[in-house]
């Protein structure tokens, strides 16, 4: 029988999880809401994100709740020029060769993190990695609210909710959200669309390598770390509509709710499964819902 | 006129392959090569028909891949079944599968329907990694060894047998997919391709039409992942029903070589398996990750170059039918 305190404590693991998940996700979403562009290859731009925080942590002693600033703006760049070179020639191309421009692009980065990298698995040490917060503590029953995680969620938080604010009080922002709506429109009210295309990609894959980031003091950087996240993230994106930067972050946070609760039911390794059936099952029976977003 | 000289090409190039082996070391690695090379071909002859004529992009092969090779390898350990039995337990489980997954996803188009399969094929991987009693999970299996060569069970001394069954098959795939193309299903699946309301209002079922091609496809490819395994000996899940290895390489061999035509899968994997090979072969030792690297970045510079496969470049260098206006499709944006 679960006590509520076991039932407690798996609502905030999945909270504290499903909030990283919303901010890696709310990237994935940014870029197919804005260009119509599947990215198969953005779980790669965690890892970089991770990476990027291991090494500032490694050479610079930052802590990566502050080297995770420093992975969004290294991402934001790299994301703005790949979206000039690569995906900017494709935009009007067939699906087919959408598609297989991003996988060639995620097989072309997980390499090259391998290479440049190697494969060893690295980890920071932080002086609260061990620490934890003990709430409602009466005999021997306690909820543990880690504080790698707990900082990491609100970190999420914080970039999660700036992202909304940009969107919505910006002119930049606004002019986005006109170009995901129609860009023939956005063009003609004077909107630079392709400047726009490339700066939502730059926040979209700045985003997600920032969730990569925050989450290095609890999970472990390696070049292959992304295809873990991969079909988390696409969940998450469809279960909110894919497309939509709420939707994202509601999907995460729910994306993090099963695998929590499915775990007590469930052995370890069927955890994804329960996700690869219910996202299946979302495709199939929200179709017209996602797509009736493609032509806003 | 073409038609005929078309059909002498092909029949050149069969007996070519044909003779190939009797000039080359039968141990040798350029016959393992060669193996795959046409393991491909038939791959990509297999996903294009669905991927190809009706351009449904699935990311999810592997999935029946697998199911082929687990089920002729698991009966032959358990029950000392032969592989060429075997394999039908394995084609019909790939085509239950292909039933199964076509009720959610028949409704889906373009980048959903891509993602619903890449799923799909990874739930697969999932299973076979945790389901350890039946397919001995995530350190793999081996197909018993049976000494001495036997047509019956699949097993030879050298891979010249296996070549010519490999070749055979290629053939065989590659007849069915022009017959399937030429004839009157052909033609449903790429009204469905071009547009599938305007194709169900003149009367296309479209859902049983491409229920028929996908079953058809899925238990090819679950056919060809016994002849895999006979061929390799040991497999585990994240290799045969992985995303790099099977279910992106086998769409990208018809893709590379042109969607939805007879000799894209046959140019696609005559370039892209020795060129992965080389690759390996030259970088392999010295740095983990290079080739697939190469991979990427040529997979990439190949789409930028011209996103309609290499056989419209030619059609388009030879200045002829323009090709690549036919097999682009499905892409009319409202």
């Amino acid at each position: 029988m679960q006590t509520i305190y076991t039932l407690t404590q798996t609502l905030v693991d999945g909270l504290l999880i499903g909030g990283i998940y919303a901010v890696i996700s709310i990237g994935l979403s940014l870029v197919f809401g804005v260009m119509h562009i599947v990215n198969f290859a953005h779980a790669e731009f965690l890892m970089i994100g991770m990476f990027v925080a291991w090494y500032a942590w490694a050479w610079l002693g930052l802590d990566p709740m502050l080297g995770a600033f420093l992975a969004l703006g290294v991402t934001f760049l790299l994301g703005m020029g790949m979206q000039r070179v690569l995906i900017k020639p494709i935009l009007a191309a067939p699906q087919v060769a959408q598609i297989f421009l991003t996988v060639g692009l995620l097989f072309a980065l997980e390499n090259a993190a391998l290479l440049l990298f190697g494969a060893d698995y690295r980890s920071v040490s932080t002086p609260y990695q061990t620490e934890a917060l003990s709430l409602f503590a009466s005999g021997g029953e306690r909820i543990i609210v880690p504080y790698a995680k707990l900082f990491a969620f609100l970190m999420a938080l914080g970039l999660g909710a700036s992202v909304w604010l940009f969107l919505q009080r910006t002119r930049t922002g606004q002019a986005m959200r006109a170009t995901a709506q129609d860009a023939t429109a956005a063009r003609l009210m004077g909107i630079d669309t392709d400047r726009m295309y490339m700066l939502a990609f730059g926040l979209g894959t700045g985003t997600t390598a920032f969730g990569g980031a925050v989450i290095l003091p609890y999970i472990t950087a390696s070049p292959t770390v992304g295809s873990q996240y991969v079909v988390l993230m696409f969940t998450a994106v469809v279960l909110g509509g894919l497309g939509s930067v709420a939707g994202a972050v509601v999907g995460g946070l729910l994306v993090g709710l099963i695998q929590s609760f499915s775990a007590l039911v469930l052995p370890i390794q069927l955890q994804n499964l329960i996700l690869f059936v219910i996202f299946i099952a979302v495709l199939a029976l929200k179709p017209e819902g996602i797509l009736s977003r493609r032509t806003g | 006129m073409a038609r005929r000289g078309t059909l002498a090409a092909y029949g050149g190039l069969a007996i070519l392959f044909a003779l190939l082996p009797l000039v080359l070391d039968p141990r040798g690695y350029e016959m393992r090569v060669l193996c795959l090379v046409l393991l491909f071909a038939a791959l990509g002859q297999a996903w294009n028909l669905v991927g190809g004529l009706a351009n449904q992009i699935s990311l999810g092969h592997a999935a029946y891949f697998g199911i082929g090779a687990y089920a002729s390898t698991i009966l032959q350990q358990v029950a000392g079944l032969s592989p060429w039995i075997g394999t039908l337990a394995g084609m019909a489980l790939a085509a239950l599968l292909a039933l199964l997954l076509s009720v959610p996803t028949f409704r889906l188009k373009g980048h959903y329907f891509a993602l619903a399969t890449l799923a799909a094929g990874e739930a697969m991987r999932v299973i076979a990694n945790s389901w350890s009693d039946l397919t001995g999970g995530p350190v793999g299996i081996s197909v018993p060894f049976n000494p001495g060569s036997s047509v019956w069970m699949m097993q030879f001394q050298t891979v010249r047998p296996n070549y010519y069954i490999f070749l055979v098959t290629l053939i065989l795939v590659t007849a069915l997919f022009w017959r399937i193309k030429t004839g009157a299903m052909g033609y449903r699946l790429r009204a469905i391709k071009e547009n599938e309301q305007a194709a169900e209002v003149i009367g296309v079922d479209t859902y049983r039409v491409k229920l028929v091609a996908s079953l058809l496809s899925a238990a090819i490819t679950a056919f060809l992942g016994t002849l895999y395994a006979q061929f390799q000996f040991f497999f585990d899940p994240d290799t045969i029903f992985g995303l790099a290895a099977f279910s992106v390489k086998m769409a990208l061999v018809a893709i590379l070589g042109g969607v939805g035509t007879v000799a894209g899968p046959l140019i696609g994997a005559a370039f892209i398996i020795p060129m992965e090979e080389l690759a390996n072969s030259y970088f392999g030792n010295s740095a983990a990750g290079l080739s697939q690297f190469a991979y990427g970045i040529v997979l990439v510079a190949v789409i930028l170059v011209n996103p309609y496969g290499i056989v419209a470049l030619f059609a388009r260098l030879r200045g002829g039918r323009r090709r690549d206006r036919a097999s682009r499709g499905g892409e009319a944006r409202p």
